[in-house]
């Protein structure tokens, strides 16, 4: 695993466990997939991002079915609101759950195309950035 | 001086055999397309060419529009054994422009390379595929500026930025006068030529400027190491013939038949009908070259290579005393064999080569080459000389009575020295007679000589006299008569 993945994981665990509301939990987990993202678009392609994120999604509701209302993301190119929505309407302890199932998923599907060191390697400047240091965003439509 | 010509790096590509196919490597700062069918090899001969010059310093930026996804791309190409996923993100950054062109706007594209070339002040740029920026540009009506203009511009763009450039494009036919060809400095095109049942890469340098590129079709072939070109085995300026030197044959009587051995540098045709002893003679000139601290190099193309070896060549082989050729690839070439060879002879600093047999290196040459197979081997034939390696050649000869041929390729004019086996018939019993036909420049005998084959190798006998028209196969004795002088030229 990733190790800025598994510090996302970790930093949303841990604000779960300060009895953080879902809504922060969401709002975190949002940035780290904004994050993941922007690192991933500019090398593979903004759709080839949501490509992979829509197939996470498939394979993790099977075992979180809380997921399933965040495929109305995947419409266009993932801006990660309606997984953002998903998670909020859960428990903060249920929310963590799924969004660290979403992100295994995710990690072991990209390793799975393209092998776990080179996973590493893009996936480089990934980090568990505090939850409030956003990055700025364009307006939801 | 303000008066001295510019001077062009050439760059190492990386790339076995290219850099000779280039006429000595890639120019720096050249802005280049790599050209052919799908699946031809483009991409990798791009990412192979990038990952050997590619350095944190001068690092590389590999554009990829719509064409192959890059997950694909990157899921593939690091199968390679070139793929250092070190450098990834350090000398290489892979970068996607398919957002870019998808609404073939070439300014913006455009715009695109120019902030990333900014940014990372590459020594490298491929744009992959090529053709997909042609094709997003057709599909959503005018641009504002076009293709000409675009590559025109990114052409003087990245020369200005020192950036050595690469399109990569599909394009399906060199007929078609594209534009795009006219504004390169080179033109390298890749192609499958199939024939028959048979599919042969090869490469073209269509163009490089500044630099005389080798001419003509070379084949090439990918491994797990990537891509190795073969360029047409150069015939040696001058051989490396040591005037007096003679190698022993390994055979009791036949150096005394040679006058004294094989001439050091020299080419032999061992011809004779299946069956005859050329592979044991070759053996024992192998084996006589390793009792005489000697190394060698061998290229079977016998079915069963281990069977008519025999115990001795198998140890040195396996003591790395001998080399052998790797002949068990599809659809070769002359031109393969003749790189592979040299590159064998040279890592083990061989003073003999055997060649097993020129019969079966024919089957097993893809179709395509098989018309040009006299032509081939006289090239290769020079270029092992240049090594100043002696070789033995092997050919089956199909035993016909009515005509006296010593090869069947017309061959027999490529080597120095010729040595023909045949089966006779004597009192009702299958002989084999041979004789030493030429030896260039040499005292040599005409006899010819019985010999017999036994657990120690081949072992030459007497004349057959009081016969005569052995040659016919069936001789008839004749009248005795005074002998006949034993040594002719």
């Amino acid at each position: 695993m990733h190790h800025g993945l598994r510090g996302i994981q970790a930093a949303l665990e841990r604000l779960a466990a300060e009895d953080a509301d879902a809504g922060s939990v969401a709002d975190a987990a949002r940035a780290a997939w904004l994050q993941i993202a922007a690192a991933l678009s500019p090398i593979i392609g903004r759709q080839g991002v949501a490509a992979l994120y829509r197939r996470s999604l498939h394979l993790a509701q099977a075992h979180n079915p809380a997921l399933a209302a965040a495929q109305d993301d995947t419409a266009g190119a993932a801006d990660f609101s309606a997984l953002r929505a998903a998670l909020a309407g859960q428990t903060s302890g249920s929310a963590v759950a799924a969004n660290n199932a979403l992100l295994d998923t995710f990690h072991e599907l990209l390793s799975r195309l393209i092998g776990a060191s080179l996973t590493e390697r893009l996936l480089g400047s990934v980090s568990d950035a505090p939850s409030t240091d956003l990055p700025a965003q364009d307006p939801l439509p | 001086m303000t008066t001295a010509k510019a001077t062009i790096h050439r760059l190492a590509t990386g790339v076995q055999g290219l850099d000779e196919v280039l006429g000595g490597g890639l120019p720096e700062f050249s802005f280049n397309i790599i050209a052919g069918p799908p699946g031809c090899g483009k991409t990798t001969l791009a990412h192979q060419m990038m990952f050997a010059l590619a350095t944190p310093e001068r690092p590389a930026l590999y554009f990829t529009v719509l064409g192959e996804p890059p997950l694909k791309m990157l899921r593939y190409m690091q199968q390679f054994d070139f793929f250092d996923i070190e450098k990834v993100g350090r000398a290489i950054h892979f970068i996607n422009l398919a957002d870019d062109t998808a609404y073939g706007d070439l300014e913006k594209v455009l715009a695109r390379i120019v902030a990333a070339v900014e940014q990372h002040g590459p020594g490298l740029v491929f744009v992959d595929s090529f053709r997909s920026v042609m094709l997003a540009i057709q599909d959503s009506g005018p641009s504002f500026i076009t293709l000409q203009q675009f590559v025109q511009r990114l052409g003087m763009l990245m020369t200005s930025w020192q950036a050595t450039t690469f399109l990569i494009g599909e394009y399906f036919t060199d007929a078609d006068p594209n534009p795009v060809f006219t504004v390169s400095d080179g033109l390298i095109w890749l192609r499958q030529s199939a024939q028959r049942n048979s599919v042969v890469r090869k490469m073209e340098v269509m163009k490089m400027r500044g630099q005389a590129s080798l001419p003509g079709l070379h084949t090439f072939r990918i491994g797990a190491a990537g891509i190795r070109v073969f360029p047409p085995a150069q015939p040696a300026l001058r051989t490396a013939r040591q005037p007096g030197a003679r190698l022993g044959m390994g055979v009791a009587g036949l150096d005394a038949l040679m006058g004294g051995g094989l001439p050091r540098g020299y080419s032999l045709l061992v011809a004779g009908p299946s069956g005859s002893g050329k592979t044991i003679m070759a053996s024992a000139f192998l084996a006589e070259g390793a009792r005489c601290g000697e190394t060698g190099v061998i290229a079977a193309f016998e079915q069963h290579p281990h069977l008519s070896r025999g115990e001795t060549v198998a140890g040195l082989i396996q003591d790395g005393r001998i080399g052998v050729v790797d002949t068990s690839a599809h659809n070769l070439s002359v031109d393969e064999v003749s790189a592979l060879l040299v590159a064998e002879i040279q890592r083990l600093d061989a003073t003999r080569v055997v060649i097993d047999s020129l019969s079966g290196f024919e089957l097993v040459l893809a179709p395509t080459f098989r018309d040009d197979f006299r032509e081939s081997l006289a090239r290769m034939v020079s270029a092992l000389a240049g090594t100043g390696a002696t070789v033995l050649m092997t050919s089956e000869l199909e035993d016909r009575y009515d005509d006296l041929r010593f090869s069947p390729y017309g061959t027999a004019f490529l080597t120095d020295a010729i040595i023909v086996h045949r089966y006779i018939e004597v009192d009702s019993r299958l002989q084999r007679v041979m004789a030493v036909v030429k030896l260039r420049a040499s005292a040599h005998s005409n006899e010819l000589r019985l010999f017999h084959i036994d657990a120690a190798g081949l072992q030459i006998g007497e004349m057959l006299t009081g016969h005569e028209g052995l040659l016919g196969g069936r001789p008839t004795r004749r009248p005795p008569q005074a002998p006949a002088d034993g040594h002719g030229h």
